[in-house]
């Protein structure tokens, strides 16, 4: 009897069971598919809200380029020169006049290696300054001094140095790069919290253990951050300074054109130096999130 | 002849209007096993003491000194737990006792790997060993920096405040787990431990050191508790020498009772 009653029970219950597990599996998917509508949502009002910004933004320019009866060139006209531009980025028919894809990579090119150079010296010297009061004492003055400067007025010197347009221009590049790195990385450094320095004590770490566990670790987040800003100023003045210095690049690519009456290609070779910094921006963001954590 | 002995010790640090003395004339002799509470008012040195038991502070004047050695520096026969439970928020809740240990031990890898599986299992945190300190609740954390300081295997557990950041339940249970290891290992760890709860001190120790308030401050009293253990937190605050101690600490910390104290008066 009693067996035959617990029988039925967990017939029952493995039926409850059921019906539970497929309810919770429906309710599941639900869900999901709620939290994928939800986002897709967001989504595309962020994105509906890009394109109203973008539109004001070339009615304004519309506007404009109507009030200076078209001295500045209109949006479509703008765009269907960046279309025929980006149609055959490659092309080179001698030295002044090359595709403007050639022209970017020159430039990237150019501030990859003044920004691997500056932060090769920076991120030492950094850490350097931010571990030692007395480092700091020697060098922190230079930096301030030397900070405020506009990197275009570097450009002489880089040519008297090197004596060639294109090793000035990453010269310049190269002291752009040194300071925003330099100053987080020491302030990423100084700033490593007692607590850790006393786990450090405590625990008997050597200097290789401090270094890789605690240092680095604490300070990469700060030394990101720094290139990151670097990187972006960097941006900023490689266009200056291929104007001054001619030959390739995006700069010289923009001065020429003016030269050569072409707003068109002006304002195009602006949206595409906009969108290699942000990318250049992006990419920094995404690593700086990599190496960040939680305290 | 205790096992740890602070002969005459005092402290001072230079300021640029003098020398600053935070405490002096500390002697206090430790036996090997014993738990020991110091309390006193902010400020008034405990941390210094610790830190100089600790060895990341050199004592201006006197010694600490351990089975008859005088230290030097800090060192693993001292297991340090911090305030703050200062883990390493980058490291897993493993590698933050590993590199402790592989630190401070000399044996091999598998050895280390075991020990520290060994203390994770004893303070119930095995299974959340790959979670990073942000994931864990601040008693979890501080069970974690419990195990670190007894993963080092050392003679003295220095425990800074242990369970000043925690909730009242937390705290209790934290007690208790502290007192549970301290059976495991056959009660043979000396513990020193600082705090500002009277109920926290006469609950773990077998003596409590009262400091009296700084600047230059010193031991002005050394209580013997005197409860059976194992203590049972219910049954301890009914006895009669419970009470008593309580009543005589709370004299000891306190200077006024009431706001009537203060010079106030309720008008009626």
């Amino acid at each position: 009897m009693s067996d035959k009653n617990t029988l039925t029970i967990d017939a029952l219950d493995s039926e409850v069971n059921v019906l539970t597990e497929r309810k919770m599996r429906s309710f599941i998917d639900n869900k999901k598919l709620q939290f994928i509508l939800n986002t897709l949502l967001t989504k595309s009002k962020s994105v509906f809200f890009a394109i109203l910004g973008l539109l004001i933004f070339g009615s304004f320019w519309s506007l404009l380029s109507l009030y200076t009866k078209e001295a500045l060139p209109t949006p479509t006209a703008t765009l269907t020169v960046l279309y025929e531009m980006l149609r055959d980025p490659f092309y080179d028919y001698g030295p002044n006049d090359k595709g403007i894809g050639l022209q970017l990579f020159s430039s990237i090119k150019t501030v990859l290696m003044g920004f691997l150079m500056g932060s090769v010296i920076a991120i030492p010297v950094g850490i350097l300054i931010g571990a030692s009061t007395i480092c700091k004492q020697i060098f922190y003055p230079i930096v301030q001094l030397l900070k405020p400067v506009s990197p275009l007025a570097w450009f002489p010197i880089g040519l008297v140095v090197f004596k060639d347009t294109g090793l000035a221009t990453i010269f310049i590049v190269f002291i752009t790069s040194l300071w925003s790195t330099l100053i987080n990385t020491s302030f990423g450094i100084a700033s490593i919290p007692q607590d850790h320095k006393n786990v450090a004590r405590a625990f008997g770490f050597s200097k290789m253990r401090y270094l890789t566990k605690i240092l680095v670790p604490y300070s990469l987040p700060h030394i990101i951050t720094g290139l990151r800003l670097s990187i972006s100023v960097a941006w900023l003045v490689i266009v200056a300074g291929e104007m001054l210095s001619g030959g390739t690049g995006i700069g010289f690519f923009v001065w020429d054109s003016w030269n050569a009456l072409s707003l068109e290609k002006v304002i195009s070779a602006i949206i595409i130096i906009g969108i290699v910094g942000l990318l250049f921006d992006k990419l920094f963001t995404f690593i700086e999130n990599k190496v960040s954590y939680k305290a | 002849m205790g096992y740890l002995e602070i002969k005459d010790l005092e402290i001072s640090f230079p300021t640029p209007k003098g020398k600053y003395i935070a405490v002096k004339d500390i002697n206090l002799s430790i036996k090997k096993g014993e738990i020991i509470s110091i309390i006193g008012h902010s400020g008034c040195g405990k941390s210094t003491i610790m830190n100089a038991i600790g060895g990341m502070l050199t004592p201006t004047g006197g010694a600490v000194q351990i089975d008859n050695k005088t230290i030097k520096g800090s060192g693993p026969d001292r297991g340090i737990v911090f305030q703050n439970y200062s883990l390493l928020p980058w490291l897993s809740v493993y590698e933050n006792i590993f590199q402790a240990v592989d630190s401070v031990m000399n044996c091999s890898k598998k050895e280390k790997n075991e020990i520290v599986e060994k203390n994770l299992k004893m303070v119930n945190l095995f299974e959340h060993k790959d979670k990073l300190p942000g994931q864990l609740s601040g008693g979890m954390k501080q069970r974690v920096a419990i195990a670190r300081a007894f993963a080092i295997n050392p003679g003295v557990l220095l425990l800074d405040e242990p369970f000043g950041a925690l909730d009242a339940l937390t705290k209790g249970t934290m007690q208790l787990e502290l007192l549970k290891l301290w059976n495991l290992n056959n009660r043979d760890k000396t513990i020193i431990m600082i705090t500002h709860d009277i109920e926290e001190a006469l609950f773990l120790s077998d003596r409590i050191v009262v400091l009296n308030n700084g600047p230059a401050s010193t031991i002005r009293e050394i209580e013997v508790v005197h409860l059976p253990r194992p203590r049972n937190k219910i049954e301890i605050v009914k006895m009669p020498e419970y009470i008593e101690l309580r009543d005589r600490l709370l004299h000891l910390l306190t200077d006024k009772f009431s706001i009537e104290d203060m010079g106030m008066v309720y008008k009626s």
